[in-house]
């Protein structure tokens, strides 16, 4: 039995399945749209269609992108033969902040983690193997989450993927706050953990 | 660090209790279920964070109340360390010195404690994982972060026998490939903690039987041998035999977690061919060996904690524990009293629903 109006009930399960939000959230933020300006409401709505409808994965990197390629393969100057390997696009956001590295980058779209039912299938461990093969990659940088999961992944890449190829294989130096998330690591600290990146 | 003031709010039977302890020996005295030993693991607590009765934190706090907040100063350095903690249900905030802890692993270190309680015959009695238990706390408090490893090899285990319920007995290539990695990082990992945990059994026994003997004023020897699961030169090779194994059972068959430690008294299993009063003793006699550890390798005693141990030790025991007590802060509680020709250095009693300092110290 439903205490709630069905429109609101519809919104506090919707709100639910996104993550980090709990049902007591979900509740709160449904309760303050239901209070909140028409035109506030209906922006929030207008961005999360347009996001969808505008916004999508590279066809390259899988970085986020308006169109088939990210601004980052678009951009003719960036070093072609260098790859950061990341777990998600947010990864490159913190990494693009510390402007210590120009080449491109591959997004894993998460990390091997069985407990979730993640093998390098799931993920884009095979288009990462595609690509060092035809795109005459030279450097590899593997900068997965410095925590279980990441350092799993990174040893996958390091000695399964990229071992039939002539490609210099690093691994984002330590440094790094151990069980962290990249995109918790300050400007300065992954700076220089890309600089002082170590051959794998 | 010395404990000076401890503050409780609302923890388990206290509504409100401020005390001072003694530099030295306390003594908790009073009737079964005055509380002693809900005292013993406020104390405890703020050491750990954890109940050594294993309770949950729920239980911690006082009925009718919705949270439980234990405060104490201390001595540190010639410093005044403040450590705060407050218990709700599915919560614990801790601060030191008024700073939040993001992990509970910064609690380690600010203050150190032994305790012995009449579960602690378990370590000696019960199957390996108790035993197991024993020796990883003694690594995590001599090096806060070996904590990593501890939880680094706990999530291995997990993740590997994620992988091999999903292989169900065969497996895919992505998948095998996935468990050389996994295996890789077992072996690592088991193989570093188990080499840990063998040179801290060689550091400790002696002082382990040291212990036994002033308990028991015996001549023993009591001698612990670390059976590992694996017999290989590495433990790699180990997993790498035991993957067909464990692919069919789906469950990781070698590695730390499953090793036993075998203590022996005079060569004779502890286990199964002692009596309880010597299991009692040795369980004794191992909780004091960590504590003395602790102290040498740390250089400051910790606090020491002894729950209701008098009871369960024959009267030339129990003065014999108390008359070599290690140096340092203890606290102990009992309900029937102490030894007639023991001098605490305080003691506190439960009288009524009131905690009466009654003696302190007549040297001050
Ligand atoms: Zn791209």
């Amino acid at each position: 039995m439903s205490a709630y109006a069905k429109p609101v009930e519809v919104l506090i399960d919707e709100l639910g399945r996104l993550p980090g939000i709990g049902p007591k959230s979900a509740q709160r933020i449904a309760f303050h749209l239901l209070k909140a300006d028409r035109v506030d409401a209906q922006r929030l709505a207008d961005a999360v269609v347009e996001l969808k409808e505008k916004v999508a994965f590279c066809e390259t990197c899988f970085n986020v992108a308006e169109g088939d390629e990210c601004t980052i393969c678009g951009d003719p100057r960036r070093e072609q033969h260098v790859l950061c390997v990341v777990e998600e696009p947010k990864d490159i956001a913190a990494l693009e902040k510390t402007g210590a590295f120009n080449g491109r980058y591959h997004v894993l779209l998460g990390a091997i983690n069985p407990l979730e039912g993640i093998g390098p299938e799931q993920i884009k461990m095979r288009e990462l193997a595609l690509r060092v093969a035809q795109d005459d990659i030279t450097e590899v940088i593997i900068c997965t989450n410095p925590n279980l999961e990441g350092e799993t992944t990174a040893a996958f890449i390091a000695n399964k993927i990229l071992a039939p190829f002539e490609v210099k294989v690093t691994r984002l130096a330590s440094g790094l706050p151990v069980g962290g998330d990249l995109e918790y690591a300050d400007e300065l600290t992954l700076g220089r953990a890309l600089e002082g990146r170590q051959a794998l | 660090m010395k404990l000076a003031t401890v503050w409780l709010t609302d923890f388990r039977n206290y509504e409100q209790l401020e005390i001072n302890l003694d530099e030295g020996f306390t003594a908790v005295l009073g009737p079964n279920g005055a509380g002693k030993s809900n005292l013993l693991e406020s104390l405890a607590l703020l050491a750990t964070l954890k109940s050594f009765r294993r309770a949950p934190t729920d239980s911690l706090v006082r009925k009718g109340a919705d949270r439980a907040i234990v405060r104490a100063t201390g001595i540190r350095d010639d410093r005044e360390v403040l450590i705060e903690l407050e218990l709700a249900k599915g919560r614990t905030r801790a601060q030191v010195n008024r700073q939040p802890l993001k992990r509970t692993r910064d609690l380690l270190g600010a203050l150190r404690v032994t305790v012995f309680g009449p579960d602690d015959l378990a370590l000696v009695k019960e199957g390996p994982s108790v035993r197991r238990e024993y020796i990883d706390d003694l690594i995590v408090a001599l090096d806060p972060p070996a904590d990593a490893v501890l939880s680094d090899l706990d999530r291995i285990l997990k993740q590997r026998n994620a992988l091999l319920r999903q292989m169900s007995g065969s497996g895919d290539e992505a998948s095998l490939l996935t468990l050389d990695i996994w295996d890789d990082k077992l072996a690592a990992a088991g193989e570093h903690l188990t080499i840990r945990r063998e040179n801290l059994l060689v550091d400790l026994m002696p002082l382990a039987t040291e212990s036994y003997r002033v308990l028991s004023n015996t001549e023993v020897d009591v001698v612990a041998f670390y059976n590992r699961s694996w017999d290989t030169e590495h433990m790699a090779e180990a997993v790498a035999d035991s993957r067909a194994n464990d692919q069919r059972r789906g469950t990781t068959s070698v590695g730390p977690h499953r090793d036993d430690i075998v203590v022996t008294v005079d060569g004779f299993d502890s286990r199964t061919e002692c009596s309880q009063g010597e299991q009692r003793t040795l369980a004794l006699a191992l909780r004091l060996a960590g504590h003395r550890l602790l102290a040498e390798r740390l250089g400051e005693s910790p606090l020491l904690l002894l729950d209701d141990v008098l009871s369960e030790l024959d009267p030339d025991r129990a003065r014999a524990l108390l008359n070599s007590l290690p140096p340092g802060q203890t606290v102990i509680t009992s309900a029937q009293g102490l030894p007639p020709d023991t001098v605490p250095d305080q003691v506190l009693e439960h009288r009524g629903d009131r905690l009466e300092v009654v003696k302190m110290n007549d040297l001050d």
